[in-house]
């Protein structure tokens, strides 16, 4: 899924998108609470990883912000400070989780994957269509019981149609939810992972449909 | 507080205080009343014999050329008392008997006034009496009549013994009382004072220190400095303890970053193929990095706080130091492409009273931030000067600057200004170099320059005296 982290400290959001990316997310990053407030309106950001420290205006403030706009994108804040009162108020401000530093690393993946099962309204972690079973906890995905061997992008492909199968997926979508804003995109890229998707689903598994000019969509059941 | 045996409690101190003067007034009190009694009891008794000497004079005539008197029995009455003392009278013309006591002591009749009675003591038949004595002048009689009436002391004696006693009786009760009154009215007296080790003893059972003002209601005059001492100290360890509490709260802040990094990196080192280990493994180097300068910072800091505390002020050679803190740091210069230079005055006396670990920390943090905020071909140009009322050290980068609304800021414990353009920096470089000069009475001002930063570590000019002494 594409995520949007907001973290003053280079080598931190380094390793965090490392880490996330690694993880079959697009991981897009900002250092400033007023980049994070212009760039989050235009990207279709399933998470926001926000630091409270960051150098101009907090990460209180930029939730807060965030919130009072009708923004609902699900929220993990990071803190380095231990205050009981600092964790109270980034959830009552709007977070939807928070994380103390320094975490391990398992946890943040964990708290991530959870987030983003919420905000597609499933909270369990598999997800069934066909005879295809993607486990979004562990990333792995299995058609009949027959293990899939996927590539990062492939499998943040397969898990942006399976949660909306049986619906077409616009290109654009896709596209966003796929790639950070600093990746290059070239004009095949989705078709690249579909074309490769559809020849490790088959014979089995459910079948991806290209429907011209607007998108895809996977066969439900 | 442990007792101890030669400070007295404050209920002997008291006593000593007050029951030892308070004796002595009792001795005093007791010998004036002693003088005033038998002055007293002496003026009355003569009094009464006075009285009856009157009575018994009174009657001495002429009769036909003779002189005769006629004893009152009233005399005599009046000279009765429970004592029984014994009365003896002499009345004698000249020097013949007229009716008494012949050897009854008598006066010198011309050193008696006409009818002035005359009193003294006198020793007769074995026992002290007292005489009444006075001369009559009679017609046409020309030796001189003396009339003398005595009586023995027993009932002076007996007065006399049972005023004393009640004037003893009364100063023993005084005594006794203010003894015995000693300890309630100490207790009362302390009482505002266990008020105040109340207020002291709540704060121990709270979970956190409590530094505030103690609240023991209103207190005496002679307790309220007490109080107010103790409310400064508290004052004091407020602010101490503040700092400490501010001190490793953003320690631990500091150091939570790089820690993250790191798990986040050994992470991802464990599950990577070989290419993406050797990123880890960089990434974690530098972290590491990170977190050795925050330490040795963070101690540096600690040291600066507490060196100077107890050391003397030593004489120390500001250009010896400069030399000393550029040969450490000339290869981080030359990997940075910085030049760094050092200038002095005069070839050596560039002296100053401090401490040279200080010094030398100072500096070094000062070259450290040239080199690091400055750019490839910069430089970073130490330079010492002597003015007849300062010694000051100097060092100037061409980087680029610290713009002058951040000026009071960059001395902050952590107080980066840009953190993602320099990683390493641990935020406590300046914080150190105010710490430190503040322990050596030297100020760290900003200096005039039209590009990159100036700062100016001045040293006031010190006697040489004071530097030998330690006293600057």
């Amino acid at each position: 899924m594409r995520i949007l982290m907001i973290e003053d400290d280079a080598a931190l959001a380094r390793s965090i998108a490392a880490l996330l990316r690694a993880g079959g997310n697009a991981v897009d990053h900002v250092a400033t609470g007023a980049e994070a407030l212009a760039v989050v309106a235009g990207e279709p950001y399933a998470l926001v990883i926000l630091d409270v420290g960051l150098p101009d205006i907090d990460g209180f403030t930029v939730l807060e912000r965030l919130r009072r706009r009708g923004d609902k994108v699900p929220v993990l804040m990071l803190t380095a400070r231990d205050a009981l009162d600092d964790r109270v108020r980034g959830l009552d401000l709007g977070a939807d989780d928070y994380l103390r530093k320094p975490f391990e690393p398992e946890e943040l993946e964990a708290r991530v994957r959870a987030l983003g099962r919420r905000r597609g309204g499933d909270p369990l972690p598999t997800l069934s269509v066909g005879a295809l079973t993607i486990n979004r906890s562990s990333g792995g995905a299995d058609v009949a019981g027959r293990r899939l061997d996927l590539r990062r992008r492939e499998r943040a492909v397969l898990e942006a149609l399976a949660t909306r199968a049986g619906r077409v997926v616009p290109r654009e979508l896709l596209i966003g939810e796929v790639f950070g804003f600093d990746e290059p995109v070239g004009d095949n890229a989705i078709e690249v992972h579909v074309t490769r998707l559809r020849g490790k689903l088959a014979p089995d598994g459910p079948m991806i449909r290209t429907v011209r000019g607007v998108g895809y969509m996977l066969d439900a059941g | 507080m442990r007792a101890d045996p030669r400070v007295p409690s404050l209920r002997t101190r008291l006593l000593v205080a007050m029951v030892g003067p308070l004796l002595l007034a009792a001795v005093v009190i007791g010998l004036a009343g002693a003088t005033l009694i038998a002055d007293v009891v002496r003026r009355a008794s003569d009094r009464v014999l006075g009285g009856a000497l009157g009575a018994i004079a009174e009657t001495v005539q002429v009769e036909r050329g003779e002189v005769t008197l006629d004893l009152p029995a009233a005399a005599f009455g009046m000279l009765e008392n429970g004592e029984r003392d014994n009365v003896y009278y002499r009345i004698a013309v000249g020097d013949a008997l007229l009716t008494g006591y012949a050897d009854l002591p008598a006066p010198n009749p011309a050193a008696l006034a006409v009818d002035v009675p005359r009193y003294r003591f006198a020793r007769y038949r074995g026992q002290d009496i007292r005489i009444a004595e006075v001369r009559r002048s009679l017609p046409r009689i020309d030796a001189p009549v003396v009339v003398q009436i005595a009586e023995t002391l027993d009932n002076r004696g007996a007065l006399n013994r049972r005023l004393m006693l009640a004037l003893l009786v009364g100063e023993c009760v005084l005594v006794g009382a203010a003894a015995l009154l000693l300890r309630p009215a100490l207790g009362w007296s302390l009482r505002p004072l266990a008020r105040l080790r109340d207020a002291v003893e709540t704060r121990d059972e709270r979970a956190r220190p409590d530094f505030s003002p103690l609240d023991a209601g209103p207190l005496p005059a002679e307790l309220r400095p007490l109080a107010s001492a103790f409310d400064r100290l508290l004052a004091q360890l407020d602010t101490m303890t503040g700092g400490v509490r501010r001190f490793t709260a953003d320690a631990s802040h500091q150091m939570r970053t790089p820690l993250s990094v790191l798990k986040v990196q050994v992470a991802l080192a464990r599950r990577g193929s070989h290419a993406e280990r050797g990123d880890a493994l960089a990434e974690i180097a530098e972290a590491v990095t990170r977190l050795e300068r925050l330490v040795t910072q963070l101690l540096a800091l600690a040291r600066a706080e507490e060196a100077g505390m107890s050391a003397p002020l030593e004489a120390v050679d500001l250009r010896e130091v400069a030399a000393a803190v550029i040969t450490r740091q000339v290869h981080q210069a030359v990997d940075a492409g910085v030049d760094l230079t050092l200038d002095c005055d005069a070839a050596s006396g560039m002296v100053v009273s401090g401490h040279r670990t200080l010094i030398f920390e100072i500096l070094s943090n000062l070259i450290d931030n040239g080199i690091r905020y400055n750019h490839r071909g910069g430089t970073v140009a130490v330079a010492i000067r002597a003015t007849p009322v300062e010694t000051t050290v100097s060092v100037a980068d061409d980087g680029r600057g610290i713009a002058p609304e951040h000026r009071e800021t960059v001395f902050d414990r952590f107080a980066r200004l840009d953190p993602a353009a320099t990683p390493n920096g641990s935020g406590l470089g300046l914080a150190i170099v105010r710490s430190a000069a503040a322990r050596l009475n030297a100020t760290v001002t900003f200096g005039d320059s039209a590009v990159g930063t100036t700062i100016i570590l001045r040293f006031p000019r010190a006697d040489d005296g004071d530097v030998a002494s330690g006293n600057a």
